[in-house]
């Protein structure tokens, strides 16, 4: 019953996210500006739902529709991921991974724009908690970023030589590259050996 | 029920429940929205429960808006459709709130100037049946929750087609029929007996709310709306069911 509205919420929320956060950046305007104007859809492939992103001065804003826009783009998740490398972008295309209909100079400015887009928390949390509080509470979040990052860096080091050295349950890169090697030989004599006996089939029906 | 039977004869119409003189129903109408307008809005978000929020974000969604486009929001009272269409437009574009009512057009003047949004908005008070505007001016005409206190629909319509531009699209999002029996009836049941307490808990005015639940009954459903766009020269007209039926968006284009 409520299936046409869902796109509607989630676009009114993105945008309530959204466009604070642009606010607290003090040059996004100046670069809002460029792309004034401009509309950008993205569609993520196994989810029936098509986002519409207009850039205005006053900031971004969402709508969920099939109408044509400057450049649209079909992608799943993990393509989206690397959309911020341009050099990727050829790839990703040859892979099938993503679909680009329209101005790619659209989506390469508005992906340089949330790239760039940097809020400063500090300015609006201070009209809050004060100046001291704020900065002291905006080192503590930065320092508590890091370390999250830290721990997550080396949980990954960890578990990958726990199940690659101590309990063998995944091969090392140079294992999987050696078996592959060795695969391919196999193919290949495979395929000499293949053509030997088809040889000999062929003598011994000459001979017979 | 018939469109004969929704806008009455030719000499006198309805108003709720009531068979009123054509030219009465004008300022009858007129009376209810300048006994409602200071609390529109807050009466809006309590009797839909916020949910007419996402009607508008839908009907935004179809109309397809893009940037440099000229809207006219008809009926367009506190300008919620206005301030979505604004920001969307942006300012190579233009949008145009036009209301019959002057208390409902000057709230909807206070609170788009107090969002901010100035450059691209103009305020018309003007009849949905004649419009004052030349021939093929707009890209999308809305009309929300207006359409079934027009006193002459099918006029209305053949006006709204006169001033949309060729490839443009009109967009009625009006209170219609539910499609499921047991909804009809817990809505009946809502409308009749909450509605009205609300109406004089929260506005001090019962009557009113009456007649939005009259008015509600006596607009035509779905499929005679559809076929009443038509007859005014709409082409691929379609219309999507909200929240079963109790709201209904109505499109149509003119080739």
């Amino acid at each position: 019953m409520l299936k046409l509205l869902l796109p509607g919420l989630l676009c009114t929320v993105a945008e309530k996210v959204l466009n604070p956060v642009i606010g607290m950046d003090p040059d996004a305007h100046t670069r809002l500006n460029r792309l004034q104007g401009k509309q950008f859809a993205v569609r993520l492939r196994g989810i029936p739902l098509r986002l519409v992103f207009t850039a205005q001065q006053n900031g971004i804003w969402l709508n969920s529709h099939d109408e044509p826009v400057d450049c649209s783009i079909s992608a799943d998740l993990s393509a989206l991921q690397q959309l911020s490398d341009p050099s990727q972008l050829t790839r990703l295309i040859r892979e099938d991974k993503l679909q680009i209909d329209g101005d790619l100079q659209t989506l390469q400015q508005f992906s340089q724009f949330f790239q760039q887009l940097n809020p400063d928390w500090q300015e609006r949390l201070s009209i809050y908690l004060g100046d001291a509080m704020a900065h002291k509470a905006t080192n503590g979040i930065q320092l508590l970023q890091r370390s999250i990052r830290q721990y997550l860096q080396q949980s990954d080091h960890n578990l990958r030589e726990l199940a690659q050295d101590e309990l063998r349950l995944t091969p090392v890169a140079a294992e999987v590259q050696q078996f592959s090697q060795d695969v391919s030989a196999v193919a290949a004599r495979t395929e000499l050996l293949q053509r030997q006996l088809a040889g000999l089939l062929s003598q011994s029906r000459a001979f017979a | 029920m018939s469109e004969q039977q929704h806008s009455g004869t030719q000499d006198s119409t309805h108003f709720g429940f009531k068979t009123v003189a054509r030219d009465e129903k004008v300022s009858m109408v007129a009376n209810v929205f300048h006994s409602v307008a200071a609390k529109y809005d807050v009466m809006n978000d309590l009797m839909s429960l916020g949910i007419h929020r996402l009607w508008k974000r839908f009907t935004i969604d179809c109309s397809g808006v893009r940037p440099g486009q000229k809207v006219l929001d008809l009926a367009g009272g506190t300008g919620d459709l206005t301030a979505l269409f604004s920001r969307r437009v942006g300012p190579t574009g233009q949008v145009i709130l036009a209301d019959i009512n002057e208390s409902m057009l000057n709230v909807g003047k206070d609170k788009l100037r107090d969002l901010g949004l100035v450059n691209n908005i103009s305020y018309v008070q003007a009849n949905a049946e004649a419009l004052p505007f030349a021939d093929n001016s707009f890209d999308i005409i809305t009309i929300a929750f207006g359409l079934r206190n027009v006193t002459d629909k099918d006029a209305a319509l053949r006006s709204m087609f006169r001033v949309l531009k060729p490839g443009g699209r009109l967009l009625v999002l009006e209170f219609s029929k539910p499609t499921e029996a047991w909804l009809s009836k817990v809505y009946d049941l809502y409308s009749f007996k909450l509605l009205p307490a609300m109406g004089q808990l929260v506005a001090n005015d019962r009557e009113s709310y009456q007649y939005l639940a009259e008015s509600i009954r006596m607009h035509p459903d779905q499929d005679t709306l559809k076929q009443m766009m038509q007859q005014a020269g709409f082409a691929e007209t379609s219309y999507h069911n909200l929240t079963g039926g109790i709201v209904a968006l109505h499109r149509g284009y003119k080739f």
